[in-house]
């Protein structure tokens, strides 16, 4: 089996596109992403795209329509948070395969305005309030809520992620917030569902990402020069768990799934250098610290605390500004992180470039609300 | 009329007495929310046998919602409740002060009228919400 680079990645500013269809905006971010690797649409043997609302609607077959109908193989994914993630590991699958050379894995999304409702519907009254919340701010509150109780964090540690993350967005050009705020403004915004603020919830956008992805064959044929290593691949989904789906269980489809890719990279949470992880609530952020083995169990409050995970700390987290400030376009965040990490191991993350990151690992998780979850981790390594 | 269930782990008897069903696994014990071909914990091929539910638990986590889809009534209290036999539910929390909510806190489940909600033919739904218990049994 062949080894899987990464040469080529791009992504549009993350923002709201009202005048521009979701094809169209994946569209520029391919483009992006061939520029980057000097390579052109024919080049690209097959597309594997993510689009939680739109793939149903062929959003692949849209995207060569604005870019040149080549009639290769398009493959449509929609897997909640996860689609992109999902497009990302099946593009990895098909060029580890040796079936392909060049292979493109992208997500594009216009997400719907206002609070996303998650699935489930009822013939009944609405079970909303009568039968507690199936809003994601009061999942992911619940689910932050069995942590504070278990461990003791606080609305504060859980208020620092979003500090952060909004700081880190500030040197983030393409990031959607881009503003500082302090830890009293977090806790001053609106209160959606305890403890989550408004500030503490991901800023819904509209965006796209794409990444060209090579077998080892065509990566030394084009030079290794700005080539990833993918060293690690594992997309999984929830395993029973006695309360799933009454409390949200990002925990252990995470912990399954950082596992599997660790033992595929050979390495271990010590090893890497930059994570970009899935904080659609600043909650999430602090669980998933101890998920991917950054701390031990019960210590994601104080990490938080400690700054290691700030920019210029111990392993950077979403340097990029995170779901929370760089914004969540759904379907493309999966290939979007994928492509913050590999900025930082070529050393072209710019003002809020990670020194000397060598490794570096993408997380992304989805949930059917009431039905499932999925999540993948990519671990990769400049080559 | 029967009233209807709101709910789809609510069942109403002929008599128009409500309770909650919930599904064990006479292998392994897990317990589920609904009906399913075989067992979600070990996947031996029987089918969860269908059980009446305890009406008193602990609460397991909790948030107070105070912002959620436009027409929805808030503030209140998003619950997830471990039931004495086995099955997490979630619920609203009623007749509680929000300071005073702490993981392990008996309740009890008590059923509604879903907010009084009628069908198209004017059939009444029959709804549960979760009060707190006290120490006592
Ligand atoms: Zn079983």
């Amino acid at each position: 089996m062949s080894e899987v680079y990464v040469i080529g990645a791009g992504m549009i500013p993350f923002g709201r596109y009202p005048d521009q269809t979701p094809a169209q905006l994946g569209a520029q971010a391919l483009l992006l992403a061939l520029d980057d690797c000097g390579l052109a649409v024919p080049d690209v043997e097959a597309i594997y795209c993510g689009s939680t609302f739109n793939a149903a609607s062929m959003i692949a077959q849209q995207v060569l329509k604005q870019i040149g109908q080549t009639g290769i193989q398009c493959i449509n994914v929609s897997n909640a948070c996860a689609s992109g993630a999902t497009a990302f590991r099946e593009a990895y699958v098909a060029a580890r395969s040796g079936l392909y050379d060049v292979v493109v894995a992208m997500g594009a999304e216009k997400n719907p305005k206002g609070m996303l409702q998650g699935v489930g519907a009822s013939d009944g009254p609405n079970p909303e309030s009568l039968f507690g919340s199936v809003s994601l701010p009061a999942l992911f509150a619940e689910a932050g809520m069995e942590h504070a109780a278990k461990y003791g964090t606080s609305i504060e540690q859980f208020a620092r992620v979003a500090v952060k993350n909004h700081h880190h967005s500030t040197m983030n050009p393409k990031a959607m917030y881009r503003r500082e705020t302090p830890l009293d403004e977090v806790l001053a915004s609106e209160m959606i569902a305890y403890p989550l603020t408004k500030l503490m919830c991901s800023a819904n956008v509209d965006g796209a990402a794409a990444c060209v992805l090579v077998s080892e064959r065509k990566a030394r044929e084009l030079g290794l020069d700005r080539a990833v290593r993918v060293a690690g691949s594992a997309l999984m989904s929830d395993p029973f768990q006695p309360r799933n789906p009454m409390l949200i269980d990002g925990n252990s489809v995470t912990r399954l799934a950082a596992a599997k890719a660790y033992e595929m990279a050979g390495i271990g949470p010590k090893d890497l250098d930059v994570v970009e992880l899935h904080d659609c609530f600043a909650t999430a952020e602090v669980l998933h610290y101890e998920n991917l083995g950054l701390c031990g169990d019960g210590e994601g409050g104080a990490m938080i605390d400690s700054g290691e995970t700030a920019l210029g700390g111990a392993i950077p987290v979403n340097v990029s500004g995170g779901l929370l400030s760089k914004g969540h376009p759904i379907g493309a965040t999966g290939v979007a992180n994928i492509v913050e990490i590999i900025e930082h191991l070529r050393g072209e993350a710019g003002a809020r470039q990670v020194d000397r990151a060598r490794i570096g690992l993408a997380h992304v998780l989805g949930f059917g609300v009431g039905i499932g979850a999925a999540c993948g981790v990519h671990i990769l390594e400049k080559a | 009329m029967t009233a209807r269930a709101a709910h789809k782990s609510i069942r109403v008897g002929d008599d128009g007495e409500a309770w909650i069903e919930a599904y064990r696994c006479d292998a392994c014990g897990a317990v589920v929310g609904e009906p399913t071909l075989a067992c979600r914990n070990c996947a031996i091929r029987a089918a969860p046998s269908a059980f009446r539910v305890a009406e008193r638990g602990m609460l397991y986590s909790w948030t107070v919602v105070s912002r959620s889809y436009p027409g929805v009534v808030v503030p209140f209290v998003s619950a997830i409740v471990d039931l004495d036999d086995g099955p997490t539910m979630k619920g609203t929390l009623r007749d509680v002060d929000p300071d005073t909510l702490a993981s392990g806190m008996p309740v009890a489940v008590r059923f509604d009228d879903a907010g009084g909600a009628v069908d198209k033919e004017g059939a009444a739904f029959v709804g549960f919400h979760f009060v707190p218990a006290g120490e006592t049994l």
